[in-house]
């Protein structure tokens, strides 16, 4: 059994599913927007204090957003009852947790392809590589830990509001770092290697604890 | 030979025992149908057998192996049609399966064959949500004889199939060692020489071959 290949095949069955159902990608690139369009008109942002604020109002989007998207990827299994079927083969668990994350972290990005040139358009910030990179290497991160909540919750009731009571404190440390990288490129003090660092840690600390203990969620 | 052996199967769902200490052997090659009414312990019983659930307390044993210690050993032996189908309504029908081929390490050439022997081979490429809840079931039934298993547990597999179910399931029973649930005594009777019968939970014996007063 070849766990890559089955990695791979419920990234794209769960890739193929969305492009045919246009269920989760549409209504988040419609939140993001929304949320970019509020907080233009709440915070009365200008082209000087736009730096200031433009990080805070890029990942306030980005969590919500993520918060969706990964709560999405194990509920829908739930429902159609399909979890059991994948559990129910030889298949390896993390190979299947790996599948999912990756697939709900492509979706991830395609909403952060809208929200970064969104952002650019609604606060006149620079579109920089800086942001786009800092934004990507938070995501893996928050992807993997995102799709471990949503299958330990995905059981429950609650699920809702469960999701973002176990998710977002872990995910501090991705904002913490990512907001200081998204500053500093924007031009504010801040040194973006190091934030960068960080984000590598984060990434590469998060992701092996999620794998090890993604086979004792998705297996009881 | 015996193939499933369960010993004092025991579950409860928060406060209701769903089983009470039912004891279950099934030889190699049998076909043992379990009857009951609605509510009797019948899927517990069934996703049980099939490792699906955990029992509270008792002991599965499945071609010699710890049903629950082993269960990834087991994956390979079992096949399952559950009473939910778990099929994903915007993938095809092939490539439901072809899915899971890759899941299951076989060949997705095992696809079209198995396709038809549900008789779902002109439908492979509609998709999974788009089928009647007969043909869904045809293909659930597909993807669990999908990697050849040698034990076979059918939950209701009747249930929307039509005129041609006997026939269709006696198929994929053939050389397999099959525990089917059904509220259809006659199909038991035609397909399980033996049955358990389950009330509240509880067995209340196992018989060969039933009578059926028309």
């Amino acid at each position: 059994m070849n766990p890559f290949r089955v990695a791979v095949a419920v990234a794209i069955k769960d890739l193929r599913s969305e492009w045919r159902t246009r269920e989760l990608v549409p209504a988040l690139a419609q939140f993001i927007v929304l949320a970019l369009l509020i907080a233009n008109f709440g915070f009365q942002i200008d082209a000087r204090d736009a730096p200031q604020i433009v990080p805070g109002v890029l990942w306030l989007a980005l969590v919500f957003a993520g918060l969706v998207a990964f709560g999405r990827t194990f509920s829908a299994e739930r429902e159609q009852a399909s979890l059991e079927a994948m559990m129910l083969t030889p298949a390896s668990p993390i190979a299947i947790f790996a599948g999912k994350a990756v697939a709900a972290t492509a979706l991830l990005i395609l909403c952060e392809a809208v929200l970064v040139p969104a952002l650019s358009l609604f606060f006149g910030t620079a579109l920089d590589p800086g942001v786009v990179f800092a934004v990507l290497l938070a995501t893996v991160g928050m992807a993997a830990l995102g799709c471990l909540f949503a299958a330990l919750v995905a059981r429950v009731r609650a699920r809702e509001l469960l999701l973002p009571l176990l998710t977002l404190p872990l995910w501090i440390p991705f904002i913490i770092a990512g907001g200081q990288a998204v500053q500093a490129a924007l031009g504010l003090p801040g040194n973006y290697d190091e934030a960068v660092g960080l984000l590598i840690d984060f990434d590469i600390l998060f992701v092996v604890l999620t794998s090890l203990a993604a086979r004792y969620v998705l297996d009881e | 030979m015996s193939v499933v052996v369960a010993n004092r199967l025991t579950h409860w769902f928060g406060h209701d025992m769903a089983l009470d200490s039912v004891d279950l052997v099934v030889d190699a090659g049998e076909h043992m149908a379990v009857l009951g009414d609605n509510g009797a312990g019948k899927t517990t019983l069934l996703r049980v057998l099939a490792t699906a659930l955990r029992p509270t307390s008792g002991t599965v044993e499945i071609a010699g192996l710890n049903a629950f210690r082993e269960k990834r050993r087991l994956r390979h032996y079992l096949g399952y049609v559950g009473h939910t189908l778990g099929l994903y309504p915007a993938l095809t029908a092939a490539e439901n399966l072809e899915f899971f081929c890759d899941l299951q390490g076989v060949d997705r050439a095992r696809v079209d064959g198995v396709l038809d022997i549900v008789g779902l081979r002109g439908d492979a490429h509609r998709r999974a949500g788009q089928l009647s809840r007969g043909m869904q079931q045809r293909l659930a039934i597909a993807r669990a004889v999908l990697h050849e298993p040698r034990l076979l547990i059918l939950d209701e597999p009747d249930a929307s199939l039509g005129a041609d179910a006997a026939d269709l399931l006696a198929t994929v029973m053939r050389n397999r060692t099959v525990v089917l649930a059904t509220h259809d005594h006659s199909l038991a009777n035609r397909l399980c020489p033996r049955t358990l019968n389950l009330r509240h939970g509880r067995s209340v014996g196992t018989a060969t071959r039933l009578h059926v007063v028309k």
